[in-house]
């Protein structure tokens, strides 16, 4: 029997080793086409195709062009620092239009029953826009469209419905945006011609297949010497990232100039293994995370750059993107809208507002946000 | 099926005792079998700061798989440690932020560790009440709990000084290192020497013929889930202080490991035989095969698929020594 059980060990080994696959950089493998943006802002990028507006219309909405209107903003929870940093914006936004009443109110856990029923009661009692961050992008539906049909303007951000359920969504970040704002920091900090390797959730989480896709593309183009050495998976557990991460930094060594954390729990986690390493300054972190959970390593010098949105960006955009659909000036069909101190912000997707390009986090700013 | 357990009972415990080495023998042989295979394959994992790291990161599960060694040989099985170890993390650290002493904080998860542990225990023993049925529901209300008292929020922000992973003995030696052999020696010594810890291969072992010499059965259980309920917080704190965010959720699969530890370590799921030490070595294994699997470029799937080979390996091995020894 131990000598049984001593076989399977050696064969299980042999095994391993002899299957070592050639390629080990995986790079999304999802198939899907990629669209990485051009290298630098100054080049106009090719305008994406148009599609034509799929979202919904709002039925005899009383006309209250550059009248005073009355907002209310229903998130997936409230009393976390994220929709607070939302919430925040809404009110900059109401201040500067000056004609916008906007209240934020919603459930205290994010539970989609709970999401119905405070805006159920909000078209009881007549507001004239709803805001709204979707708990369940399909559950939501039959109620924002009882808005639409009591005319009620109805706008999403953060999490979307379906589109017919909604007039517009403002968008906090495209795939290939991250992308690019996540390849141009490691070039950036790592060096052109450095290796790094990428922990990542796990190779079949839709979003994070995406992301890395779209950063392959953007590498080849326009950071072509960034070498790939390869990608692990790690669930989206605390310990195993920073295992994961560790295993990289011992595996490949001075080989290894940064890393990528595609989760908001591998970042920080490889920030960790990093710190334990006494590699800070050395190997690079760069990664998609909330800036609470960053924040220690920021301020410690040993991560940079930090990729996100602003969250406080997101909620003045969508007052601003609200205001103009009751004013007529954001009709469908149109490509763009004003956004006050955020400028233009582009439409995509028929009916989605594009907030711009990723917000990142570095040492100066993160100490603003607390989410 | 009793008069041969009495029997070898009387005849073999140094038979037994011997069978279980060889089963650490195997497993020490195995891991560093792996180690120099491995090494050959990429000499950087045998640096002494990648093998220090695969102890350090997966010496919580070393920790808990003790406990959970005892309450399998003590005849129970317990599936809700993993959800148990996330809740003791998430009260730790909220302690911890909230400016409660730090070793408020830490003796808080020990606590609050064996109350849990030690409630399911009388709740087992007293009401007779198979374990799997109690501990599967104590992990729905751990795991439902949780989730609905946190919101799923994170802890951040804790302090420095409640990092008690980060603590280094003897200059190199991590503390979670220390606490993993410290407490599989302990244990050891204690359920091969005392009459306490010998009373739990009996209750495991043969109930009836424990409850005949005087052992109370009740009893032995409560104090095997009590101790299991203090490794488990143990684990809890290195869990949580390994890293500077808790997560407030429940670590998945965490049980499913633990007790992968204890089965691969030689703990026959059937109870009565097993010791702390294989449980120890098995777990070492575990995660120097997670690691090895990156070193060789495999994908860590197959970590799932290489435990249930072991599992399968290690229990279909226990069955037939059982009956070879029921034949002699």
């Amino acid at each position: 029997m131990k000598l049984g059980l001593a076989a399977a060990f050696l064969g299980a080994t042999l095994l391993a080793g002899s299957a070592s696959a050639a390629d080990k950089r995986w790079d999304g493998a999802d198939d899907l086409p990629v669209n990485p943006l051009a290298c630098s802002a100054s080049e106009a990028n090719a305008a994406p195709a148009a599609k034509p507006y799929d979202g919904g219309r709002p039925s005899n909405a009383a006309d209250k062009a550059g009248k005073p209107i009355t907002l209310v903003d229903v998130p997936k929870l409230i009393g976390i620092g994220y929709f607070n940093a939302t919430s925040k914006g809404m009110q900059d936004a109401a201040k500067a239009l000056g004609n916008v009443t906007v209240k934020t109110d919603g459930p205290t856990e994010a539970k989609i029953d709970e999401q119905i029923k405070f805006i159920d009661n909000y078209i009881t009692s007549g507001v004239d826009g709803i805001l709204f961050a979707a708990n369940d992008p399909v559950a939501i539906a039959p109620v924002l469209k009882k808005a639409l049909s009591k005319g009620i303007h109805v706008v999403g951000y953060d999490a979307n419905a379906t589109p017919d359920a909604r007039e517009w969504f403002v968008n906090q970040a495209e795939f290939n945006g991250i992308a690019k704002a996540m390849i141009d920091s490691m070039a950036k900090e790592a060096g052109e011609d450095k290796s790094f390797a990428i922990v990542t959730s796990t190779f079949t989480t839709p979003n994070q297949a995406r992301w890395i896709a779209e950063m392959w593309a953007y590498a080849q183009k326009c950071h072509p010497k960034l070498k790939w050495l390869e990608t692990v998976e790690a669930q989206e557990d605390n310990n195993l990232s920073f295992n994961q991460a560790t295993t990289l930094i011992n595996k490949h060594g001075d080989k290894l100039a940064g890393l990528f954390g595609m989760t908001s729990v591998a970042t920080p986690a490889s920030a960790e293994a990093v710190t334990k390493a006494k590699l800070c300054g050395k190997v690079a972190v760069v990664g998609l995370a909330t800036p609470n959970a960053m924040k220690p390593y920021v301020n410690a010098d040993c991560v940079k750059s930090v990729v996100l949105w602003n969250p406080v960006d997101l909620g003045y955009a969508a007052t601003y993107v609200m205001r103009a659909v009751v004013d007529g000036s954001l009709k469908p069909g149109a490509t763009s809208v004003d956004a006050g101190k955020l400028g233009k912000l582009s439409v995509v997707n028929g009916s989605e507002i594009l907030l711009g390009s990723p917000f990142i986090f570095t040492k100066q700013n993160i100490k603003d946000f607390d989410f | 099926m009793t008069a041969v357990t009495l029997a070898s009972a009387e005849v073999s415990p140094r038979r037994w005792l011997k069978a279980l080495a060889s089963q650490e023998a195997l497993l020490a042989i195995a891991v560093i079998g792996l180690a120099i295979a491995v090494g050959l394959y990429n000499p950087r994992f045998l640096a002494a700061r990648n093998l220090s790291d695969v102890l350090l990161g997966n010496a919580y599960i070393a920790v808990a798989a003790v406990g959970m060694s005892m309450v399998i040989i003590s005849g129970n099985i317990d599936i809700s440690v993993g959800a148990l170890i996330g809740v003791l993390a998430t009260i730790s650290g909220t302690l911890a932020v909230n400016g409660a002493p730090i070793v408020v904080a830490w003796l808080a998860a020990l606590v609050a560790g064996i109350a849990v542990m030690a409630l399911q225990g009388a709740i087992i023993a007293y009401l007779r009440i198979p374990a799997i049925v109690v501990t599967l529901g104590m992990l729905s209300i751990l795991k439902g709990g949780l989730i609905s008292v946190t919101g799923g929020k994170w802890i951040t922000d804790l302090p420095d000084s409640f990092h008690l992973a980060d603590i280094e003995l003897f200059g190199e030696l991590p503390f979670p290192v220390f606490l993993m052999i410290l407490v599989t020696i302990l244990a050891a010594l204690w359920m091969r020497y005392s009459a306490s810890g010998r009373a739990i291969y009996a209750v495991g072992g043969n109930a009836e013929a424990a409850r005949l010499c005087g052992i109370s059965q009740p009893r032995t259980i409560v104090m095997v889930f009590a101790l299991h309920g203090l490794f488990a917080g143990a684990a809890a704190l290195l869990y949580a202080t390994q890293l500077r965010v808790i997560q407030s959720t429940v670590p998945p699969n965490l049980e499913l490991t633990i007790i992968t530890a204890s089965v691969v370590g030689g703990v026959s799921i059937l109870g009565g035989a097993g010791t702390v030490v294989g449980s120890t070595l098995a777990a070492v294994l575990i995660a120097e095969i997670a690691s090895a699997l990156v070193f060789i470029d495999i994908s860590p799937y197959w970590i799932r698929a290489v435990q249930g080979v072991l599992i399968l390996v290690t229990v279909i091995a226990d069955i037939l020594r059982r009956r070879r020894m029921a034949g002699a």
